[in-house]
């Protein structure tokens, strides 16, 4: 490996962009993710950074049960995302609908039938530490030498 | 001069600054004892009375399947949660989850169970599906006919003028198998969960 390259591996492991999208949530989860900003967490000493801005995102957190209004939308915003790019299932909504998974409703889960889901975090809502946790356990794998794998 | 430097330089770029620095400053925190997580099993002997499945509020979360040891409850991670009202309604103590059971124990407190049958009238066309499919009518008269009239009344449900009726709500274990078996929607059972807060001496 090239020193460049580790070079990159370094600055890339400190420097995890992520962008959240609620497809129809409580907004449980929504506050769980915001929890993790606060000083208790604090996501940021750890090199995450959230913003929501899926032109600049590494990793898109995707909360909710996926409503039909996002039928078009997560599509569009996924491909907005720039590669090297993984998206994270937080809360048991996008997995299987949670609570709201009952007949007669609207909401269309789970979202790996949308978009690729790398990691599920389960939980209604998770810990943030468990959030947190799964941003870091999947962005090595994702991340890591990304231009030579290519 | 060179000597100052130096005990400058080993005085403050130490590496456990610098790795302070670069690293986090604390580890991700440590999930408390306290923590409700998924109900675990412990080891106490599972009746197979289902009620911790009459508890759950979320869809597919939990199962009691049978195993070589017997009856166990299964929880389905990513359905369940993590509410803990199957390990405060299960009558032996089969799961746990963080402190629940001994703030049950302490506050002296269980979980009781009623329900609720509403019949829209409007929908029912007395076919007396549910009234036949109802495992509880089944066990008071096996051989109750086809379209739910029977002569006796110790019945749950009956169907009597075209109508289908609720004559002894307390029997019923909400097991919603007439809600499943009615073709119009017209027979919804809504479970009551209450926590009561038992009296000294019944202990
Ligand atoms: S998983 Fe639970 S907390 Fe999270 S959005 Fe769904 S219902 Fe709300
Ligand atoms: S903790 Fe709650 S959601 Fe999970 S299995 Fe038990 S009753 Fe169901
Ligand atoms: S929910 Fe009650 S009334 Fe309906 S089938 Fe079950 S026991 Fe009978
Ligand atoms: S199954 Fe439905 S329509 Fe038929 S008698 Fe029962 S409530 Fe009425």
């Amino acid at each position: 490996m090239t020193l460049l390259q580790s070079l990159k591996n370094i600055v890339r492991s400190k420097s995890i962009h992520v962008a959240y999208v609620d497809v129809g949530s409580c907004n449980g989860c929504d506050i769980e993710v915001l929890a993790c900003l606060a000083p208790r967490y604090d996501i940021e000493q750890y090199g995450i950074y959230v913003h929501n801005n899926p032109r600049e995102a590494d990793v898109l957190l995707v909360i909710g049960a996926y409503t039909p209004g996002w039928e078009e939308k997560l599509q569009s915003l996924w491909q907005k995302i720039p590669d090297p790019k993984v998206a994270i299932a937080i809360g048991n909504c996008p997995i299987s609908g949670c609570l709201f998974n009952r007949p007669h409703t609207l909401v269309d889960p789970p979202v790996s039938k949308h978009i690729p889901i790398a990691a599920q975090v389960p939980g209604c809502p998770p810990r943030p530490t468990e959030i947190l946790s799964a941003i870091l356990s999947v962005a090595p794998t994702v991340f890591k030498d990304f231009e030579v794998r290519k | 001069m060179a000597l100052s430097l130096l005990y400058y330089a080993q005085e403050f770029l130490r590496g456990e600054w610098a790795k302070k620095f670069l690293a986090a400053k604390t580890a991700p925190l440590v999930t408390p004892p306290h923590f409700r997580n998924y109900p675990e099993l412990t080891g106490k002997t599972c009746t197979h009375q289902l009620i911790c499945m009459m508890a759950c509020p979320a869809p597919g979360a939990i199962d009691v399947v049978m195993t070589p040891e017997g009856w166990k409850p299964r929880i389905h991670i990513g359905h369940c949660i993590r509410c803990g009202l199957c390990v405060e309604a299960c009558p032996n103590g089969v799961l746990t989850s963080g402190r629940i059971l001994e703030s049950m124990f302490y506050d002296n407190t269980k979980l009781s169970f009623s329900f609720r049958i509403d019949v829209d009238t409007e929908k029912c066309m007395g076919c007396g599906n549910c009234a036949v499919a109802c495992p509880v009518n089944k066990l008071i008269d096996a051989q109750m006919s086809h379209g739910g009239r029977a002569s006796t009344d110790d019945l749950l449900l009956k169907v009597s003028e075209g109508k289908c009726h609720v004559l002894h709500v307390e029997k019923c274990t909400g097991c919603k198998t007439c809600e499943n078996h009615c073709p119009n929607e017209a027979i919804r059972v809504a479970r009551l969960l209450e926590a009561i807060h038992s009296p000294e001496e019944e202990l």
